[in-house]
């Protein structure tokens, strides 16, 4: 009895206590996820996260906050597409931008243009510049018709390319099998595949295109007009285009389709290059804009190892971020005197109103090294050690930098990419500015 | 005996009229009436380059070239009035449409309701400040923007062109001397120099060629100084960051090297906006609702202008059209599961009638009478609508672009200027 009168109380104890213990595990499942900690990837200070590990998707550059690295994409999910909201999302400062197959700045893809991602969670959720989520939201149904996959919690992204760039670095063509079309306005059904031929050919997607299209051959800028002209295309009705191989450029347009009863989600073709020497005619204006961009604004790179000397003096070994054009990689060489800068996770310099090259300290380049084999994507696998008389705060492990070798110009850099004062809204940008949905 | 003092009291009253004449004027700057398209001879100018975009609400930044150090100056909120143009490459556009670092001349006006702008409101001779070396006119007051248009399409506004004179190539850049001057060869001259580098565009024809093509074809020189020969072109100008010594220099984007080259750039832009207006329905406003029984109404209203022509055209007399309410952001509205559409009002247009003479900008001059039998509370005199005639598609416009009934508050209708915390002020 005494044993009963023990357990009897302890029983409804704990069943009084067990909505509590539902609520706190509740709690804490959804706020890993469903997954612990331990099972999460976050990319860490001073490493390149493995591509293998990122999560992909791709959607429409909806908004660009070039200064802070940031922007919005509405995500292709599984809903219909014209109802996801823009969701926000953040590069790493190692993350990769390319456009028509050469290496970009945000501020130069133009809105609209539908991208693919690949993105982590934030590394340091405290410092995030764009909304946190939990990190299951992938797998979430956003509701109202929009799906699952719209609102990923991978919102730091490593690679963001456009559909040429997309399908230059994986080996892949469109091939145009059918176009029908009447006033200049149609469709063209086409399928994304391997260029040589190999590997299973993917589901044909329809895509419309209108007189607006832009058409490159070789070096002439061509409209839906001429070909027609040039009876390459009917002037209105189908056309089998016997899986001619062409690069597309991606848009999105509302389009009959995309209502609640409609069928499908229909991307748009703003480009059309019908041949190698277009795209690369495109990839050298692009390039060119690039280079210009990074010679002005420096080269970013992260602080590996700091041997101090004497007197202020320290030698700062970087590993510079990859994705540039060889050119700029090879302006750094051994004995070449340079400059190194302060920098954040949003690539801002430090400055004062005389400009990053005021505040940034002189030296020397005394070695330049090449990584032998694998290199992560993030990374140029170009180490160069760099010896300074003037070593700040600012060039510590795993710290962001820009550096500039002498042969690049001392240039000015515009009011909004370089932070002064110290303000901590503009050294770490909040979400703010980003709505819920 | 004392005499009356007539002309003193002449003095005063003639000293208080003038006063009276004065001060009203001091304390009411000219402000846009809703309802009425503002004088562009009252608008403020300025141009820039185009920094940030925020094309759903009609709003972005543009760093402000002012009487100091261009790289200095803060970009400097704007918004779009409601029927504010945005022209690029000689055609209508939208905000989109315009790359970044674009340099845009805009005209515009004082916040039409202070208490509503997207953007900072600022003190009326804020064009007058002297923001330190970014210098004087870097952020006016009047940051409602009625014009907004790259240098092509100035130009064609204004009958002008840009005649090259000289060209320095030194390896993968160079300078080159141009005067923008009249078509007619009348009007003042501007001469300036502006950078080029391996980036720039030349447009011929059919051709897209950069600078390396001409000197293939001996047009300009390798390296040093060539005379360009009053070379008569368009130019398309953004800004690069310059050398130190430079405080500011505009770089050439583009060069269009003749006619065939303008034309296609102007009809790629024209079909690109005609598409996006048949979409998203053509603005305009409400003039005057006459109302009936059971919720019928007869409503005319105003489109608004500089949409090309094909699209007025499309608004024909007998046919059916919807008419749906707006803001001044321009979006739209959306209720339920359904789209826009749903919330809009449908009706015959009963006139279709067109002003010639004397139309302002802003104003299409084609007013239009819609019978509806679902007049709603959007439809008042003043207030923006958009409207749809039968012959364009009924498609879904994106969820940035219109405001849902329930799920969005205030802040959607009204957006407020705190999204510019972005930038750092000057």
């Amino acid at each position: 009895m005494k044993v009963t009168f023990f357990f009897v109380p302890c029983s409804l104890f704990l069943i009084r206590l067990l909505p509590a213990f539902v609520c706190a595990l509740l709690v804490h499942v959804t706020a890993t996820g469903g997954e612990s900690e331990a099972e999460i990837f976050r990319p860490q200070e001073g490493k390149f996260p493995p591509i293998e590990k990122a999560h992909s998707y791709r959607g429409e550059l909806i908004f660009v906050d070039h200064a802070n690295r940031r922007g919005s994409i509405r995500v292709e999910g599984t809903g219909k597409f014209y109802r996801n909201n823009p969701h926000p999302f953040a590069l790493l400062p190692y993350g990769m931008v390319r456009y028509q197959n050469a290496p970009a700045d945000l501020r130069d893809v133009p809105l609209g243009t539908v991208m693919h991602a690949y993105g982590f969670l934030p590394p340091d959720p405290k410092t995030s510049s764009v909304p946190l989520l939990p990190p299951n939201n992938k797998d979430k149904d956003a509701g109202h018709y929009r799906g699952t996959g719209i609102f990923p919690a991978e919102n730091h992204i490593l690679l963001l390319e456009d559909e040429p760039s997309h399908c230059k670095r994986n080996g892949l063509v469109w091939k145009l099998k059918e176009v029908n079309l009447s006033n200049l306005v149609g469709t063209i059904v086409a399928s994304r595949q391997s260029k040589d031929g190999g590997g299973t050919e993917a589901e044909p997607q329809t895509m419309t295109f209108d007189s607006a299209t832009r058409i490159w051959r070789g070096r002439e800028s061509i409209r839906i007009s001429d070909l027609i002209e040039e009876k390459v295309w009917p002037a209105s009705g189908k056309k089998d285009l016997s899986d001619q191989p062409v690069l597309l450029g991606i848009t999105w347009k509302p389009a009959p389709g995309d209502g609640l009863s409609g069928a499908f989600t229909s991307f748009h073709i703003s480009d059309i290059w019908l041949d190698d020497q277009s795209i690369e005619h495109a990839a050298y204006f692009q390039t060119q804009k690039h280079n210009s961009f990074i010679r002005t604004r420096w080269m970013p790179a992260y602080v590996n190892e700091v041997k101090y000397g004497k007197f202020g003096q320290a030698t700062a070994t970087l590993t510079l971020f990859g994705g540039m054009d060889q050119a700029l990689y090879d302006d750094f060489k051994k004995e070449s005197g340079g400059q190194i800068n302060g920098a954040e996770n949003t690539l801002k310099h430090t400055a004062s109103h005389y400009g990053p090259g005021h505040m940034a300290s002189n030296g020397k380049i005394i070695q330049v090294t090449k990584q032998e084999g694998k290199v992560p994507l993030g990374s140029s696998g170009i180490q160069i050690d760099f010896k300074t008389d003037q070593i700040i705060e600012a060039i510590r492990p795993g710290r962001v930098v820009r550096i500039r070798p002498d042969s690049w110009p001392k240039s000015q850099i515009p009011r909004e990419e370089y932070l002064f004062n110290n303000s901590p809204e503009n050294r770490f940008p909040t979400p703010a500015i980003f709505r819920k949905n | 005996m004392k005499q009356f003092p007539i002309r003193r009291i002449a003095i005063l009253y003639l000293g208080l009229f003038w006063i009276a004449c004065i001060v009203p004027a001091k304390q009411e700057p000219f402000r846009p009436k809703v309802g009425e398209f503002p004088p562009l001879e009252k608008a403020h100018s300025y141009k820039g380059e185009l920094t940030f975009v925020d094309h759903a609400n009609r709003r972005g930044s543009i760093r402000i070239d002012g009487d100091g150090r261009f790289r200095f100056a803060a970009p400097s909120p704007f918004a779009l009035l409601p029927y504010g143009l945005v022209r690029y490459h000689g055609s209508p556009a939208d905000l989109r449409d315009i790359p970044l670092g674009t340099v845009m001349y805009a005209k515009a006006f004082l916040p039409p309701d202070p208490k509503i702008s997207t953007v900072p409101v600022l003190p009326l001779d804020n064009r007058k400040k002297k923001y330190g070396y970014a210098g004087t006119g870097v952020a006016p007051a009047e940051n409602h923007i009625f014009l907004f248009e790259d240098e092509p399409s100035y130009c064609k506004r204004l009958g002008l062109v840009w005649k090259l004179k000289e060209i320095n190539l030194n390896e993968d850049q160079g300078i080159i001397t141009a005067r923008r001057e009249s078509k007619s060869g009348n009007g003042d001259v501007h001469e300036e120099t502006f950078s080029i580098d391996k980036a720039t565009r030349f447009w011929r024809g059919k051709e897209h060629l950069h600078f390396n093509d001409l000197i293939e074809e001996k047009i300009l020189p390798e390296n040093g100084v060539q005379s360009l020969n009053d070379l008569l072109v368009l130019l398309g100008i953004s800004w690069k960051t310059t050398p130190g010594g430079v405080f500011k220099r505009f770089h050439i984007s583009d060069v269009w090297l003749d006619e065939l080259a303008r034309e296609r750039a102007a009809q790629i832009q024209n079909e690109t906006h005609k598409t996006f207006i048949k979409s998203r329905w053509m603005p305009g406003w409400v003039e005057q609702v006459e109302y009936g029984k059971f919720g019928r109404a007869k409503v005319t209203v105003t489109l608004f202008g500089g949409m090309n022509q094909s699209l007025y055209a499309d608004f024909k007399k007998g046919q059916k059209a919807m008419l749906a309410s707006s803001e001044n952001t321009l979006k739209h509205w959306a209720g339920g599961t359904a789209g826009t559409a749903q919330m809009a009002g449908k009706g015959i247009l009963l006139e279709v009638s067109k002003t010639k003479k004397g139309i302002p900008l802003g104003s299409s001059g084609i007013q239009l009478s819609l019978e509806t039998n679902l007049v709603t509370e959007g439809f008042r005199p003043g207030k923006i609508i958009r409207i749809r005639p039968e012959s364009w598609p009924i498609l879904e416009v994106p969820r940035e672009e219109y405001i849902h009934h329930t799920r969005d508050g205030i802040d959607i209708r009204f957006p407020t200027p705190d999204i510019f915390h972005i930038f750092p002020k000057n």
